[in-house]
């Protein structure tokens, strides 16, 4: 039962290497009939491979036409930059659609991501957000009233973290969580991709100092984006040391010749 | 020392303290913008006292608890070791 899904395995992957090395944009693959020859392997495991890549949008068919290398996805960076910036940055023009832009009573759920109570004031703006005129995400931001007074009043501002930053609030840390959904009706209208299409859902707390600035929800059309994350080794656990009783002192002399110079329980109660 | 310095010694005695004591800690991990620490019993922890404390959010799963601190968790982290 295993030769099947190894030989289809085989097929997919050297066009994986084929389309990410050789070809371009654009270019037409090999065709089925060099594929089978090829590996030695039928039709139907070819069309399997292909079908695959077509999945992952690394391939895209066009009617009575072929099959094609689709554009490169692009990546979505865990960075604490707009949407415009990060586009901008990859020499495409970024626009918004503004579906909604108005100020509305916190639910709890954002009141909570907000550190609000429920029910405080927070501005709402729901956007398309396009890349060369081309529909990439779609963006839910609310941003508490009292922090940016009168954010809508003259025209919608085409970068929340440009109006933070003019107000002297600039955006320095955040969480973000990506999960991946299947696209609901609305948004994939909105998407311009078919019902049930996947995308990555993701929520960004944006932080000035202590102060919760912006949450946003946002939908990335999957075949468009791949989340890039850089990774290294986790720092060394804090862990506790024994017991003030037990502790040798050997350990004492330890602790006050670490790097950090020791702080005593006496200086912490010192007033501030 | 500076007034700065002294809060933030002084977040690190209230965490603890809201952790359940450093008898209730296996490990404490600085992790970017939260503590992530194993705990030997979640029903010690505060949740009310680690928010009070500065804490942006506080998640607890099985015997892990991570509390969103922010970029500061480094400095932190360092005061923690101190009073460990």
């Amino acid at each position: 039962m295993h030769l099947p899904a190894l030989k289809y395995m085989r097929v997919r992957d050297y066009l994986r290497s084929l389309v990410t090395h050789e070809l371009e944009v654009g270019d037409v693959i090999p065709s089925e009939r060099l594929l089978c020859e090829r590996f030695g392997v039928s039709r139907m495991t070819v069309r399997q491979a292909v079908d695959a890549l077509v999945v992952e949008g690394l391939l895209e068919r066009e009617q009575g036409r072929g099959t094609f290398v689709a554009p490169s996805k692009v990546d979505l960076e865990v960075r604490l930059v707009s949407y415009g910036e990060e586009m901008r940055r990859r020499g495409m023009e970024p626009s918004s659609l503004i579906l909604s832009a108005e100020e509305v009573a916190a639910t709890p759920d954002v009141a909570d991501a907000l550190e609000l109570l429920p029910g405080e004031q927070v501005f709402y703006l729901h956007r398309v957000r396009l890349a060369d005129g081309e529909p990439m995400a779609i963006e839910q931001s609310w941003v508490p009233c009292r922090l940016v007074p009168g954010l809508f009043d003259d025209e919608v501002p085409d970068s929340i973290y440009g109006e933070l930053r003019r107000r002297g609030l600039d955006p320095e840390w955040g969480e973000d969580t990506v999960a991946a959904s299947e696209v609901d009706a609305r948004d994939a209208a909105l998407l311009g991709i078919r019902v049930g299409r996947a995308v990555l859902r993701t929520t960004r707390r944006t932080f000035s100092g202590q102060t919760a600035c912006v949450y946003s929800r946002s939908s990335y059309r999957a075949d468009r984006y791949v989340l890039w994350v850089p990774v290294r080794a986790p720092k060394p656990a804090l862990t506790p040391r024994t017991t003030t009783d037990a502790r040798p002192a050997a350990d004492e002399a330890d602790a006050t010749s670490a790097p950090s110079p020791h702080r005593s329980h006496e200086m912490i109660e010192e007033p501030t | 020392m500076t007034k700065e310095r002294s809060t933030v010694t002084d977040q690190a005695a209230r965490v603890l303290a809201a952790f359940g004591g450093v008898g209730n800690i296996v490990d404490i991990e600085p992790c970017t913008t939260r503590l992530r620490s194993e705990v030997r019993d979640p029903a010690l922890v505060d949740v009310g006292a680690l928010r009070a404390a500065g804490a942006h959010g506080v998640m607890i799963a099985g015997r892990v608890v991570q509390v969103v601190i922010g970029p500061s968790v480094d400095t932190l982290a360092t005061d923690l070791e101190d009073l460990m």
